[in-house]
């Protein structure tokens, strides 16, 4: 078997290649009922139903966005009344602080609501996603450059509590992977 | 309906078993609401002006989502709404009907529309605005409207019934491009159309977001209406295998994001009159947030959007065809409550005044609607049978 990296660096995990996507959605539901936890698929387009066929759950990203949004909306509430209505009461246009000058209001409380979920939402998504970062493990790895071409990838890695080397490698030969290659840090 | 035996998964044609009698009792109701419309029309002809107005303008906005939906879907190619069209299509077909029942309004428009019978020299604002309201305009505008919606609606339609027996894929391309001169003439056609006959009660008041504040609610109530009927045909057996709870997904969300759009919209076009606070603008929601009226305006913010928008934006009922059916009723109940806020302040300034012709206005021209629509639904199959993309249609994943 191949390895590739720095190898007296710890092994990142193993990763193979397959030469379509069918064979690699197979692979992933296989992977999936193996009982791997920290593996990934890597492919040059999106394929739909890999979601499933990873077992991946929902993001929690929905409600961190609906939490950024909760926060930008009372950010506005508290920032617009506590000023103008408590702290310093303004009548402007001869429209006093009550109930029904809430609408001049609206459009601060729309726009933090917005500006924060989507704040949320990008950033959140590269947090989750571990991004951004210079540089991975799998990079060390020359024929990884083709997955941004007609190539697909599956990484089972080593932190994986069901993770050794030798095990892994067969277990993905037996899925029809090709080029098996252990990968190690730098 | 739960009594019949439903019909073969892969049925698609209507049957009218599942109607039975309740055919001619949707007809009879009609009648009897006819009679007493026409009754309240001799003895109150200026309630019965107003009232017709809501109620023609309820079931006008509905009919013209269905022509809005497969526009769209026509227009942007689109792949899920392919099992669903044929209902947009009899929705939409429903419109040649709506410029029939428009003739009552004819007779009572000096009534509705005041600026008929003032003189434009005596009223300064009416003088500068006589170009556009004056009657001929008027009247041609109005037939220009009901030719335009008439012809699409039925063209469109009628290529797609041809496609199910030719199976054509030129049936599809002509409809695009049926649907390409047909955007923006609908945009055009509703947005005055909500000019001439809603805006056009008040002759001095003036919104600049008048036609597409019509336009969000439009998209929204037939969106509703089309949810009920797939779903009304579900449960009689039909759609199986065709519309999955993937298509309902979709609906769902696009209910929330026209939710939204409706409340943008609305809370837009209130607050720049509001902020800006001109008479000759603000005269249309002083009255609408004073007296009694003001109950009906603050039960719309709540119900026509805060209920809604909480309820729809989590996944949990987007799923779940009672739950949408149960949005979509609540949401078509304010729509009609969006529509009376609309009309009925210009006739009864003072306050609400509930009236019966109200209810007889709508249950008139809902029955008669409700009764061409059966027709419809079984003068065709229920949807595209060979619509080049019905395969990935029925395939559909979120």
């Amino acid at each position: 078997m191949n390895a590739v990296g720095n190898t007296n660096a710890p092994v990142y995990g193993v990763a193979a290649e397959f030469q379509c996507a069918r064979d690699l959605y197979h692979a992933a539901e296989k992977i999936r009922d193996a009982g791997f936890e920290k593996w990934d698929v890597f492919s040059p387009f999106p394929i739909h139903g890999m979601d499933e066929a990873m077992g991946l759950k929902r993001s929690i990203l929905g409600k961190l966005v609906f939490l950024g949004g909760l926060t930008g909306f009372l950010t506005a509430v508290t920032m617009e009344f506590g000023t103008s209505s408590f702290l310093y009461p303004l009548i402007v246009a001869g429209k006093p602080t009550n109930l029904f000058t809430v609408p001049a209001f609206f459009p601060v409380m729309f726009e933090l609501t917005i500006l924060l979920s989507a704040f949320t939402a990008v950033f959140g998504m590269l947090i989750l996603n571990g991004l951004p970062r210079l540089n991975h493990q799998l990079f060390n790895w020359d024929r990884f450059k083709k997955v941004t071409e007609d190539k697909f990838f599956v990484a089972i890695e080593a932190r994986d509590q069901k993770f050794s080397t030798r095990s892994v490698s067969d277990f993905l030969e037996s899925l029809g992977a090709t080029n098996i290659t252990t990968i190690h840090g730098d | 309906m739960s009594g019949h035996e439903p019909s073969q998964p892969g049925s698609h044609t209507f049957d009218y078993k599942h109607v039975g009698g309740r055919f001619l009792g949707l007809v009879a109701l009609a009648i009897v609401a006819y009679a007493l419309v026409a009754f309240g029309a001799i003895s109150n002809k200026e309630q019965f002006a107003f009232s017709y107005l809501f109620a023609f303008f309820f079931f006008f906005t509905i009919c013209m989502g269905g022509l809005f939906w497969q526009l769209v879907h026509h227009a942007v190619d689109a792949e899920w709404s392919v099992v669903v069209r044929r209902q947009m299509e009899n929705l939409a077909s429903l419109l040649i009907v709506m410029g029939v029942l428009f003739i009552p309004l004819i007779f009572v428009a000096p009534t509705l529309w005041t600026w008929m019978t003032v003189d434009p020299a005596h009223d300064i604002i009416l003088g500068e605005k006589s170009a556009y309201l004056n009657k001929e305009f008027f009247w041609i505008r109005a037939g220009f409207y009901f030719f335009f919606f008439t012809l699409a609606s039925l063209w469109l339609r009628g290529n797609s019934i041809k496609q199910d027996a030719e199976g054509a894929a030129k049936f599809t391309l002509r409809n695009r491009k049926i649907t390409f001169a047909s955007l923006p003439l609908f945009a055009v056609c509703l947005t005055f159309a909500a000019i001439d006959w809603l805006m056009g009660l008040d002759y001095h008041w003036f919104s600049t977001m008048w036609g597409v504040y019509i336009f969000a609610g439009t998209a929204l109530s037939s969106l509703c209406v089309i949810v009920l009927i797939i779903t009304a045909l579900r449960n009689v057996g039909y759609f199986q295998n065709v519309i999955s709870l993937e298509h309902y997904h979709i609906m769902g969300k696009l209910m929330l994001a026209f939710t939204i759009f409706w409340a943008y919209i609305g809370f837009s076009q209130y607050m720049l009159i509001w902020y800006a606070n001109i008479p000759e603008e603000t005269i249309y929601f002083l009255r609408r947030n004073t007296e009694t009226w003001q109950l009906m305006s603050t039960a719309m913010v709540v119900g026509h959007f805060f209920v809604p928008f909480l309820l729809l934006l989590s996944n949990f009922g987007k799923k779940r065809p009672g739950f949408l059916c149960g949005m979509a009723l609540w949401i078509l109940t304010m729509h009609m409550l969006d529509m009376y806020v609309i009309v009925l302040p210009a006739l009864h300034k003072a306050g609400v005044h509930l009236h019966w012709l109200d209810v007889a206005c709508v249950v008139a021209i809902g029955c008669t609607l409700a009764a061409v629509f059966l027709k419809r639904l079984g003068s065709a199959p229920l949807w595209p049978l060979r619509d080049p993309r019905l395969a990935k249609s029925i395939a559909l994943k979120n």
